[in-house]
């Protein structure tokens, strides 16, 4: 697919992402746009523009049990067992959550997210264990949080240029902009290793960046976005929380991280990924 | 000299500069070396003049092989190809830990000024000079009074009657200045930006004085040059007047690319080096061991990427510019990081044994600072890539 049709395409997935209702209409949605082929005919593509277009636009589906069950060669549309941070598996359920973000006892309300316990041991032991579905796994959750977090960055930009304080726009000081700054080169610098994650390694490092790049993202957007941040009236809080629980899944930036290191340490060299 | 004789007769390049492939190119720069493993090897001695020593070393023999002219143009006495040759070059000396980890790549920031600005005359017979290893050269930018705002630079050039120039002034964190034969000036010849001018001096000229600076690191590379009344020949003239500026800007692709790339192959080794340092140790190393080497791989993998990025697209033709800002703040930060981990990971090392890792920890501490600092970089992604407006 040559950039000009990825370009058009990432436009159509923007609108239906906009225009859809998250959940189980935007999976039927993604469904009717193509999904199934696109993903089985150009995965790489077809998971970065979904995965960073639900991150930037704040929707949500359960796509990612399909990307999941593409990679271990199985139909798409059920749901998988999936490993969580802290030891703990979930399923994403492709039916619909509550609306607001604070429903239903989990960070993020909106995400239909079961968390397996006792009395689900049968279902836990099924969890995503192959390489392969682990590494498109977290492909395809590094670019979904490379999407909430320019999203947050998007806010917070907004937001400095808006906010007149001392008699003049906040992204004239110093402390703000080097805050905006720094989000930028994370989400550069992530984005750069997911598109670098081919194997299992990579893939690691990718959700790892990204992670951390989201993060990042939260901590500094909250910060530049002051009061209004902190407010339920302000999407910030969406995308903080989707962030965070999306951080989770599949192992948190400091498990992955942690990984990385110990893996480099038995390995006795730090393999180099990316080549000119 | 002309052009036909800057390559010697009968020389036969060992690939073809047009045509090769990066993996075909990487491959026989690989055997050459490996061939030359013993003669090429670093000298146990660990001296700025034993470095300084290798550097040239090192130089020469690639230069007379031919690896060394790949990627500059034929005009100026190297083979042609494309620029990626020379970051696999760069590479590869990297990863045999056959040089310091930055002076190799110096080239980087001094050739393509000469090859953009020099008449091609002085380019032709000066650029085989510094490929070769016969000269060192080094940078005349930063001035006591102007560091992060290089533009306010005041070491002036005066001409004469003759139409030679005269200068007066100091630079500073000019490295390697005390063995180079020549440098690369920034001058003011008249107020602003545009009345920034570049000259390309001889060190030998009567005038200027060096004095190395001692640094905490302890490797007394960087120096003060001063020039007290330095006769400036008009045809050293790098540009026209007023071209400095400029110039100055132009060394960004080069320094963000091959330079780059270098440092971040030179930080992997050091890596490896740590991960060797921490399996001898007795004690069975604890989670937040993992975690933070972990963070510094991590870090250097996020910034090859993305220096890999950054390459492909000047290959492809883009025009580098502020972007490469964000290659500047990863690779200083992963820098940093990586140092920093060493010191955690074999604690009491750096303060009490061992020399060499105590030298590289205190020289990544200028990693956000040379090169344009991490608030510098900072404010230009914030002003150009992020359109924040004025400060």
């Amino acid at each position: 697919m040559d950039a000009e049709e990825q370009s058009l395409l990432a436009e159509a997935l923007r609108g239906t992402m906009t225009e859809t209702a998250a959940g189980t209409a935007l999976d039927a949605a993604l469904g009717d746009l193509g999904w199934a082929d696109l993903l089985a005919e150009e995965p790489a593509v077809a998971v970065r523009l979904v995965f960073s277009l639900l991150g930037e636009t704040g929707a949500h589906a359960p796509v990612l049990n399909d990307v999941v069950l593409a990679a271990t060669g199985q139909p798409l549309g059920g749901t998988v067992a999936l490993p969580y941070a802290g030891g703990r598996v979930v399923v994403w359920e492709r039916k619909d959550a509550g609306s607001a973000p604070d429903e239903g006892g989990l960070l993020d309300g909106t995400l239909p997210l079961r968390v397996l316990g006792a009395g689900d041991d049968a279902e836990a032991a099924a969890v995503v264990t192959d390489p392969a579905a682990l590494a498109a796994g977290r492909r395809a959750l590094g670019w979904w949080l490379v999407g909430t977090g320019r999203a947050m960055l998007a806010l917070a930009r907004t937001h400095a240029l808006d906010r007149v304080q001392f008699g003049r726009p906040i992204a004239g000081f110093q402390a703000v902009r080097h805050r905006l700054a720094e989000t930028f080169v994370a989400l550069e610098g992530a984005e750069a290793a997911l598109a670098a994650a081919e194997d299992e390694l990579a893939s690691l490092l990718g959700k790892a960046a990204a992670g951390q790049a989201a993060l990042d993202a939260a901590r500094h957007c909250q910060q530049v976005l002051g009061g209004i941040g902190f407010t339920a009236e302000h999407a910030l809080h969406r995308h903080i929380r989707r962030a965070l629980v999306l951080d989770g899944l599949f192992g948190n930036t400091r498990e992955l991280t942690r990984e990385a290191g110990a893996h480099i340490r038995r390995l006795g060299r730090a393999p180099r990924i990316a080549h000119l | 000299m002309t052009a036909t004789d800057l390559v010697p007769a009968g020389f036969t390049p060992p690939v073809d500069a047009e045509t090769v492939s990066v993996e075909d190119y990487r491959a026989a720069v690989q055997r050459w070396l490996d061939e030359h493993a013993a003669e090429l090897a670093k000298p146990a001695e660990h001296s700025l003049e034993a470095e300084v020593a290798q550097l040239g070393k090192v130089r020469r023999a690639l230069f007379d092989a031919g690896w060394m002219r790949y990627g500059w143009p034929v005009a100026a006495g190297g083979l042609g190809g494309p620029d990626v040759l020379r970051a696999v070059l760069n590479e590869e000396i990297a990863e045999r830990d056959l040089t310091d980890g930055t002076n190799f790549s110096i080239v980087e920031v001094l050739a393509p000024t000469m090859v953009s600005y020099a008449r091609p005359e002085l380019a032709a017979e000066m650029l085989p000079l510094l490929l070769s290893g016969r000269e060192q050269w080094c940078q005349g930018f930063s001035e006591p009074g102007s560091g992060s705002d290089l533009a306010s630079l005041s070491t002036r050039a005066t001409r004469r009657d003759d139409g030679s120039w005269v200068v007066n002034g100091q630079k500073v964190w000019t490295s390697l200045a005390q063995y180079a034969q020549r440098c690369v000036l920034l001058t003011r010849t008249a107020p602003g930006h545009a009345g920034i001018t570049a000259f390309f001096v001889d060190m030998d000229s009567p005038g200027i004085t060096v004095r190395p600076l001692r640094t905490m690191h302890g490797i007394d590379e960087f120096c003060e040059v001063f020039f007290d009344d330095v006769v400036i020949p008009a045809d050293r003239m790098l540009g026209n007047e007023g071209d400095g500026w400029r110039l100055a800007m132009d060394l960004l692709p080069y320094e963000r690319s091959t330079c780059f790339w270098h440092r971040i192959t030179y930080l992997f080794t050091r890596l490896d080096m740590l991960l060797a340092e921490a399996a001898k140790q007795e004690t069975e190393p604890e989670a937040a061991t993992d975690a933070a080497i972990g963070a510094a791989y991590l870090a250097l993998h996020t910034v090859r990427c993305r220096s890999r990025d950054t390459q492909r697209r000047l290959a492809a033709g883009a025009h580098l510019g502020p972007e490469t800002s964000v290659d500047k703040i990863l690779l200083s930060t992963a820098d940093q990081k990586l140092f920093d981990t060493a010191r955690e990971v074999l604690p009491g090392t750096i303060e009490l044994t061992d020399a060499h890792w105590r030298t590289e920890y205190l020289y990544s501490r200028a990693a956000t600072i040379y090169g344009g600092t991490a608030e510098i970089q900072r404010n230009i992604v914030a002003r150009r890539m992020l359109d924040l407006g004025k400060e």
